[in-house]
């Protein structure tokens, strides 16, 4: 009940005219900013910060939150019209948003799905936040090494459900990438590896260029090469404005259950140290791949979208509670708005709570002020976005190569992101050629050097002992998933022999 | 005719040399007078500690009015930063008065161990501020103070100890040849930043944490951290008072590695612009925003060098690193 007072405290700090000002210039910028590729919530955090220390704290903070929320509402915009993922999380939602969109021409529908499943997972996200915050972060402060090994290698085997028809290409796609993400610096010893001699090498593979590479170039190599055959901009047929985006009930009831379990997954695995919004939305997937769906996942499979967009915005809310109750950062851009507490002269740490009730209890009432305002904002701009797809190829062509290169450029202002991106580029549209899928590629990019960092610290801490990964309870319960995840097929398919071999008999 | 010339040119280097640091006015071509926007890079992220001493910089300069241009901090992060630091070193002409670069005890150890960049490859131009690390405890801790790790460890126990990268690691290596243990009897794990490793012995996955005073200070008043030894050569003040030198808990001696803060610019920056900038330096130093916004908020030890004396401070702690990381 105390927690509720203070929300209730914090609402009249949040609304004030001031403060729904800025939630709302936050909420456009995070709109647009997410939308962008390659220019995530970080360096839109990073570039509004220095903005906002003339502000009191709040107010900054209140902006900077919102900014950082609606970002998981703009990424999956491109992600659906135009299969480029304004953001990692956003890669899970391209699966099946962009064969929606395109395949079964319903991109309004698709858009409509994202943004309320965004909310519904938001809003969860942030209703366990308010009144578990401070219990929830010790919760994810028992996740060590070992318990993150063992949950990272769950998340690893449903990659395989992603590898597509043919397994030898899906395997052979996964390794590459782990390989790429092994270049540059090894995090625990600060040993080069794979750099050959090459200074930018040494760096490693830079995260976003080499996606919107991946992703978004290679997309547009392919129009460039398709446009000969049949015209693609066949979106004269669909219905563009916001009625006809409308979502049927049926429809609501196959985004609900997903959008409610993966806000529940995602909050949990945004509390987590390090896991942030790209594993939620990727565990999200995974779920709903086990569970049942209407129509096949990656098809344009509503139940995909949903439980990936709901995991994404859970897990960003679930994110604040380690930032606001131990002064945690959980992502990138928690680190960034962490030194932003610090200019402001509050002391990021256990005791924000206690010491600063009015900040920190507006911040979460402004989440869910946020919240609202962008779900009102995103599903207005449907039908502008819808637009997009009435843009004559031609055009389409020369603009999405230059937002992917003013989005691989500003990820560290240099020609390097920019180079990266053609590569990555024309690699990803020879690979999809050749019926590679790129999405386990991109996965085990992400995963892998997890993975790896924490692997090696469970074992310096046991001393090179696999103990650990058994003897702590946490961790010997997810080991269990994890084996009998691996074993489920191997079982059921030796079963399936043995029911057979008697048939036959 | 020209023999004197050289002679002169001589003269005028060796006299803008010594005075370097003091004052800049008599330099043969007059005093330097920036008259462009000035570039300063820096090597890691933005909201890190280098990019908020980066900034904290140059707006004292601005505010305070102490310079008439707009300077412009860019992030190079590329290649862990050391393309930056190339680009720096590599830059000539008249570009190269404009230009500085943020650089760390942290940022010269990783150039020197995978570069073939040196600290003579650029100026030096002062150093601002140093900072050294403690050792704490988490509330999950089995042991009451360090020497009872040491003995633990002396006894087959596995001790572990988290830390952030460069300066940390320094120190652990440092630490562990004075007490004559082994990495696998104290292990050391690497995490991505001093944060990190605070959430791991939150969480009671390591037994301590090597960390700089300022980002464990908020944990310290929570008393989720506990100082339990200080890498200095004398006692902190303050909160962190309890915890005792290395010399305290055993007969060892001090162990410090100093973690310093410095400014660089390109080898090829005249003379006259690198007094100017090591002289603008040390007059931010003496600013009370400085000392008070910075120094104090982030606990650091006020320690201006300027140019003569940060390089060669500089040249004698990269000597040191590379001998005893058997780098040549």
């Amino acid at each position: 009940m105390q927690n509720l007072q203070l929300l209730l405290h914090g609402f009249q700090t949040a609304l004030t005219f001031q403060n729904v000002g800025a939630a709302l210039i936050g909420a456009v910028l995070g709109l647009i900013v997410g939308a962008m590729p390659g220019i995530g919530s970080l360096a839109g955090v990073a570039l509004l910060l220095p903005l906002t220390y003339k502000f009191n704290p709040t107010t900054a903070i209140i902006m900077l939150g919102a900014l950082y929320y609606s970002n998981m509402y703009g990424g999956s915009f491109s992600a659906i019209l135009l299969n480029i993922p304004g953001d990692s999380p956003a890669i899970m939602t391209a699966l099946d948003g962009y064969p929606m969109a395109s395949k079964k021409k319903r991109p309004g529908q698709a858009l409509l799905t994202a943004d309320l499943s965004s909310f519904i997972g938001g809003s969860i996200g942030i209703c366990i936040l308010t009144f578990t915050g401070p219990a929830l972060a010790n919760l994810g402060l028992k996740f060590g090494p070992s318990e993150m090994t063992a949950l990272l290698l769950i998340a690893m085997t449903s990659i395989s459900w992603l590898v597509g028809e043919n397994p030898t290409k899906g395997v052979v796609i996964t390794m590459f990438g782990i390989i790429l993400a092994s270049i540059g610096m090894d995090t625990l010893s600060g040993v080069p590896r794979y750099d050959f001699g090459n200074m930018y090498l040494l760096g490693g593979i830079p995260f976003t260029p080499y996606i919107i590479g991946a992703v978004g170039f290679s997309q547009v190599i392919k129009l460039i090469m398709e446009r000969d055959q049949g015209k693609g901009g066949a979106a004269t047929d669909m219905k563009l404005t916001i009625r006809g985006s409308m979502i049927t009930k049926h429809d609501f009831r196959r985004l609900l259950p997903p959008a409610l379990r993966s806000g529940f997954l995602g909050t949990f695995i945004g509390v987590l140290p390090g896991a942030g919004a790209t594993t939620g939305s990727f565990m999200g997937y995974a779920v709903q791949k086990k569970m049942k769906s209407e129509e096949e996942l990656g098809t344009g499979a509503i139940e995909g979208i949903a439980s990936c967009e709901a995991a994404n915005n859970a897990a960003a809310a679930g994110a604040f509670a380690p930032l606001l109750a131990l002064g945690i950062p959980g992502s990138g851009t928690g680190a960034v708005l962490l030194g932003g507490l610090m200019m402001w002269g509050l002391n990021p740490g256990p005791l924000l709570f206690t010491n600063e009730p009015d900040f920190t209890w507006g911040l979460i009432a402004s989440l869910f002020l946020s919240n609202i305002l962008t779900l009102a904002i995103a599903v207005c701009v449907i039908p502008f976005l819808l637009k997009i797809l009435s843009v004559p190829v031609k055009y389409m062509i020369p603009c999405i190569t230059v937002v992917c290169v003013v989005g691989s450029y500003s990820s560290s202002y240099s020609m390097y992101g920019v180079l990266i991106m053609f590569l990555s580029g024309i690699a990803g549209y020879l690979l999809d050629k050749n019926d590679y899928p790129t999405a386990p590629m991109l996965l085990s990019f992400v995963l892998a050097p997890l993975l790896e960092s924490n692997m090696r610290k469970a074992f310096i801490i046991s001393g090179g002992s696999l103990d650990i990964f058994f003897t702590r309870p946490i961790t010997c319960v997810l080991m269990v998933v994890f084996f009998g995840v691996v074993a489920t097929p191997v079982v059921k398919s030796m079963m399936k022999n043995k029911t057979a071999g008697k048939a036959s008999k | 005719m020209k023999s004197r010339k050289t002679f002169l040119a001589a003269g005028v280097i060796a006299v803008s040399l010594i005075i370097g640091g003091c004052n800049s006015k008599q330099a043969s071509s007059g005093p330097f007078v920036p008259k462009e926007n000035v570039s300063w890079v820096v090597t890691s992220k933005p909201g890190g500690g280098s990019d908020i001493y980066t900034r904290m910089i140059s707006d004292i300069m601005v505010s305070e009015k102490m310079l008439d241009q707009t300077i412009l901090v860019t992030n190079k992060t590329d290649g862990g930063g050391e393309i930056g630091r190339n680009e720096v070193a590599n830059t000539k002409g008249k570009k190269a008065d404009y230009t500085l670069l943020t650089f760390n005890s942290g940022d010269l150890m990783p150039m020197v161990q995978n570069t073939a960049n040196r600290s003579k490859n650029f100026r030096i131009l002062a150093i601002m501020a140093v900072d050294k690390q403690l050792i704490f405890k988490g509330e999950k801790t089995k042991y009451q103070d360090f020497s009872q790790a040491i003995e633990a460890a002396k006894n087959g126990k596995k001790v572990v100890i988290g830390g952030s990268k460069g300066d940390d690691i320094a120190t652990y290596e440092a630490m562990l040849a004075e007490i004559g243990l082994t990495q696998n009897q104290m292990s050391y794990i690497t995490y991505d930043s001093t944060g990190d490793a605070i959430t791991a012995i939150l969480g009671g996955h390591i037994e301590f944490v090597i960390s700089k005073p300022a980002a464990a200070s908020e944990y310290v008043e929570a008393g989720s951290l506990i100082p339990v030894l200080a890498l200095a050569e004398e006692r902190y003040t303050g909160n962190l008072a309890d915890a005792p030198t290395l010399s305290e808990i055993g007969d060892y001696k001090n162990v410090e590695i100093p973690v310093w803060r410095g400014v660089a610019a390109p080898a090829a920056m005249s003379d006259a612009a690198a007094a100017y900038w090591s002289d603008l330096l040390g007059k931010v130093a003496q600013t009370d925003k400085w000392n008070t916004d910075y120094l104090e908020k982030n606990k650091l030890v006020a320690d201006y060098k300027d140019m003569a004396e940060a390089g060669e401070y500089v040249t004698k702690y990269e000597a040191d690193f590379m001998a005893a990381n058997g780098i040549k």
